[in-house]
């Protein structure tokens, strides 16, 4: 059914729009169009002298080795983080379900990493990580793991990835908590009669019921991964070592804020904005199509 | 060939809560077997537990002679229809039906044949390829149906299976279902608090009440020997008329006739069925009958019969009177109505059991 309202004055609606209309513009479409004019645009080193060069800084972009090792690693660290916090939020949230003695106190420990801010768990976790001070790092370490954040691009990898994913499992937690425990009960029950064990019942009958959150938590985590990660990046590795952990968001800022190439860093934004437009909208379609019952 | 016995069976919810006490009874194999009673009394309780969907915490349960207490519901071989349904959303109505016995491996080409019988059975065909959603609600149930049929189990159970359907549809299917049951033969065990469902399903009713049975016994048996006041109000509609009798107080004003009944000195309750008070044209002789004069306070012509409501010498208990045709009454008239001895049923005030005459 659809709802429907029907309003007597013709600019009430417009009115009661506006403040969001006003937000989206002040913060989304103003400052993307910024970017995409900074974008056309090159600095001299002092700031002096501005020169419009249409798609130059995008061009130099895609001729630099450096910004495709970000795009690759931007990949794998979405994959990944995405795979993984899915994965964990997923097992935990069965478990949850199962409404054992004291599920209270674990759904709600379960809940607070989405209270941390992203640069405080990076803060967190080179804490707990930091190879000759941080516990877990001196036990790494003691154990004969040559472990080095700081200097071994694989592992400052793995510390920005677990802090990333344990960050994002509690979101992703109360989503399919509150996914599963929609599914009815008799529906269950009535597979266990028609003969389906634990483990059928829950890929052929809970897994597909899911499947409209899941894809939903795709599209978040995928954003979640692209932008918020940042925070924690910035604090652990600041992209390194070796640009090992610099994502096209963190390029973005290190080259704009750091490097102060600004036509550079506003191609590498328009360029960001764009992948992240196309795919939410491939998910929206796909969501549409397939997972709606 | 099941039969399902179930043998002092109670039910302790945690927490403490009774929710089934000392059930035993047994229905035979191809036995139609209605559990009928108010909301709450346990009836669902009792039917998941013969399902191994809730666990049984006192007494045993046997299926086809064996004790399934400690059985999964899958290897009871049962099959079971849901009060929702409980449809698989994301499964076509074919899936849905096939479910349970791809779960038993059985071969696709046999799956197809019985898919098929079921479908021609219940006139599903057109709809083989839609999903729950895109049906009406009797033929979601009609899939439930299927999905119950196709495994050939040895024992159907159903909750209340056809409650959230229209009272015209709710008659078809009824009908539908008792066919159903007797072409297969399958033994049933069906959960109701309609009494008319009951009454026209059941080989075998069970009447219960707070967990407990009040009664067993064919329909027709229960409606003409109720074995308590709960059961007399319980089966027939509109229920049977209750009139208090107290050895103390006297007999009440505008009852005659009734001197010579077995009262015991706590008292008892004087029940006659709507159909069983006839109007004293003034003809006839009285006999030994019973006569009751009633304030009539409103008349129901539905065509067939005729329903008159009114109250026993003007201020007693509210009774109803059911006249096969149509009587012509005034409202507010005074009138009197006679009952047969035979028809007559007492009650044992403080313990609710009758009174055999
Ligand atoms: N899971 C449960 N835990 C505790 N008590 C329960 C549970 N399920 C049911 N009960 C209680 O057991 C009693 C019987 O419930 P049951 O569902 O069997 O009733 P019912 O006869 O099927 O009623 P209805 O006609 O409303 O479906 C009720 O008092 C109910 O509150
Ligand atoms: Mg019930």
């Amino acid at each position: 059914m659809e709802k429907r309202t029907v309003f007597s004055h013709k600019l009430l609606p417009y009115a009661l729009l506006a403040p969001q209309l006003l937000v989206t513009i002040v913060f989304f479409y103003w400052p993307a169009g910024q970017a995409v004019y900074q974008s056309f645009l090159i600095q001299d080193a002092f700031g002096i002298s501005t020169e419009f060069v249409w798609f130059e800084n995008y061009r130099s972009l895609f001729s630099d080795p450096a910004y495709y090792s970000a795009l690759g690693v931007t990949a794998l660290f979405s994959t990944v983080v995405t795979v993984l916090s899915l994965s964990f939020a997923l097992i935990l949230a069965v478990e949850a379900d199962k409404s054992l003695k004291g599920a209270g106190i674990y759904k709600t420990l379960l809940i607070w990493p989405y209270a941390v801010a992203p640069a405080v768990a990076g803060v967190l976790w080179l804490f707990m990580f930091q190879p000759s001070l941080g516990v877990f790092g001196k036990m790494l370490n003691a154990a004969g793991f040559n472990w080095n954040p700081y200097l071994n691009s694989g592992d400052a990898f793995a510390l920005v990835t677990a802090a990333a994913v344990w960050k994002q499992i509690s979101y992703n937690f109360l989503f399919f908590l509150a996914g599963l425990q929609s599914i009815p009960k008799s529906l269950i029950e009535a597979a266990a009669i028609d003969g389906a064990g634990p483990t059928r019942r829950f890929w052929s009958i809970v897994f597909p019921m899911l499947s409209p959150t899941a894809f939903y938590l795709l599209t978040v985590n995928i954003v979640y991964v692209f932008f918020d990660t940042f925070g924690i990046i910035h604090t652990v590795t600041r992209g390194g070592p070796a640009g090992a952990t610099t994502t096209l968001v963190y390029k973005v800022f290190s080259d704009g804020q750091a490097g102060g190439d600004l036509g550079t860093s506003a191609a590498e934004s328009v360029i960001l904005m764009l992948i992240v437009i196309g795919l939410t909208a491939l998910q929206f379609r796909f969501i549409e199509r397939k997972v709606t019952y | 060939m099941a039969d399902v016995v179930l043998n002092l069976v109670g039910k302790l919810y945690a927490g403490n809560i009774r929710a089934v006490s000392d059930v035993s009874f047994a229905v035979p194999d191809g036995g139609f077997c209605v559990l009928v009673g108010p909301s709450g009394c346990g009836k669902s309780t009792l039917l998941r537990m013969i399902a191994g969907l809730e666990t049984v915490t006192d007494g045993e349960i046997s299926i086809a002679g064996r004790v399934v207490n400690r059985i999964e519901p899958m290897h009871r071989d049962i099959a079971m229809v849901f009060q929702n349904y409980a449809l698989y959303p994301h499964m076509s109505v074919y899936d849905n039906m096939a479910y349970g016995l791809r779960n038993r491996k059985t071969p696709e080409a046999e799956i197809a044949a019985r898919v098929a019988e079921a479908a021609r059975i219940l006139e599903l065909e057109p709809y083989l390829k839609r999903r729950p959603k895109q049906l009406s609600g009797g033929q979601r149930q009609r899939v439930a149906m299927g999905r119950a049929i196709v495994r050939k189990p040895q024992v159907f159970l159903f909750d209340e299976p056809l409650s959230n359907l229209d009272a015209k549809l709710r008659g078809q299917m009824r009908v539908e279902i008792k066919t159903l049951q007797r072409q297969l033969g399958v033994t049933s065990v069906y959960v109701t608090h309609d009494q008319l469902e009951a009454m026209t399903l059941a080989d075998m009713l069970v009447v219960m009440n707070r967990g407990r049975i009040e009664q067993i016994g064919e329909p027709l048996y229960l409606y003409e020997n109720p074995a308590t006041i709960f059961v007399a109000e319980f089966i027939g509609a509109p229920p049977m008329n209750m009139i208090g009798l107290d050895p103390a107080v006297g007999i009440p004003a505008g009852l005659s006739g009734a001197e010579s009944l077995p009262v015991p000195p706590t008292g008892a309750m004087l029940g006659i069925r709507p159909e069983h008070l006839h109007l004293d044209r003034g003809d006839g002789e009285r006999g030994s009958r019973l006569r009751l004069e009633l304030k009539i306070d409103a008349i129901e012509a539905v065509g067939a019969e005729t329903y008159f409501y009114g109250h026993l010498g003007s201020t007693g208990p509210r009774l109803v009177v059911r006249e096969a045709g149509r009587g012509v009454v005034p409202t507010d008239g005074a009138r009197a109505f006679l009952a047969d001895r035979a028809h007559i049923h007492l009650f044992d005030k403080a313990s609710g059991r009758r009174i055999e005459m």
